[in-house]
């Protein structure tokens, strides 16, 4: 199950950054905390959207805040001088939930899911599942030099 | 003849984005009319003439579902064609909202000629044809 959740998480990831937003992605193995896996030198946001079904859990993507202006800008045809940080949240979320969309229809009985809305996460909810024995399924993103991550938190 | 559209989206990106597709793919649109969710949707139906929705299907207060459940009992709206944006597209979701009415499904993520090929077949029937013909239109997503 595991193997297929990361499967599916890495095909609904690259289908949607790469087709929406123009961004190029690479996946690598891992195994560190995230909180590692993203440079402190570089200021994060994220978004978190629930699911519920057979199983029920929520999503998350973490993307350099430098990152989300450019995919924001690619996104609606701006500028990245043009692009506000209300627009740079709904875009992140947006990524979120077409990923989370994409993710639920290639499991085998999507009618039975439900989405949640999309939350934008401060860089302190990035800890999120520390602590909480719940399992992850943590995705290490590379693209154009970043670091970016997403995962499922099953409840 | 220039139609009116009512793009219904959570996302105020999203509608941007769907908003620029559809000028840019030359319909001839009268204006382009916003609303975050099923609810504020219903308001500008009441208000605003439109000739066609899209809508999201997830979004908060009244989700697209329940927006063309509630369009498809008002004689007024029942005939304005609904075409679904939405990362929702299961089976059941699709057979759904084309039971309430929905004319076509863009599934999320998409690419630009989608919302043209799903446009151009709802507006060459429907529109030109003064909004007479409600079960005939038929995009390639059903």
């Amino acid at each position: 199950m595991r193997e297929t959740m990361t499967m599916n998480m890495k095909q609904a990831i690259s289908n949607v950054l790469e087709l929406m937003f123009f961004l190029p992605v690479q996946f690598v193995e891992n195994e560190c905390p995230v909180r590692e896996w993203l440079p402190r030198s570089q200021v994060y946001t994220g978004a978190t959207l629930g699911f519920s079904g057979p199983v029920s859990g929520s999503y998350y993507l973490l993307i350099p805040v430098a990152m989300a202006k450019e995919i924001t800008a690619n996104f609606l045809g701006l500028s990245e001088e043009e692009v506000n940080e209300a627009q740079e949240s709904d875009t992140v979320k947006e990524a979120l939930n077409m990923i989370g969309g994409h993710m639920l229809s290639l499991v085998d009985k999507p009618d039975g899911y439900q989405l949640g809305i999309p939350e934008i996460i401060s860089e302190a909810g990035f800890d999120m599942n520390a602590d909480t024995g719940k399992k992850e399924n943590v995705i290490y993103i590379e693209a154009e030099g970043n670091h970016l991550a997403a995962g499922i938190i099953l409840n | 003849m220039a139609f009116n559209v009512l793009i219904v989206d959570d996302s105020s990106s999203m509608r941007a984005v769907i908003k620029k597709i559809i000028k840019v793919s030359g319909f001839n649109v009268g204006c382009f009319l916003e609303a975050g969710d099923g609810e504020e949707a219903l308001k500008v139906l009441e208000d605003e003439w439109v000739d066609l929705v899209l809508s999201d299907i997830n979004m908060p207060n009244m989700n697209g579902m329940e927006l063309i459940s509630r369009m498809s009992e008002n004689e007024m709206l029942r005939s304005i064609p609904v075409v679904m944006v939405t990362t929702e597209a299961s089976d059941e979701k699709v057979t759904k909202s084309k039971k309430l009415g929905a004319v076509g499904y863009i599934k999320k993520p998409f690419l630009p000629e989608d919302i043209k090929i799903t446009l151009s077949s709802i507006m060459g029937e429907e529109i030109n044809d003064e909004r007479d013909n409600d079960d005939e239109y038929e995009t390639g997503d059903f």
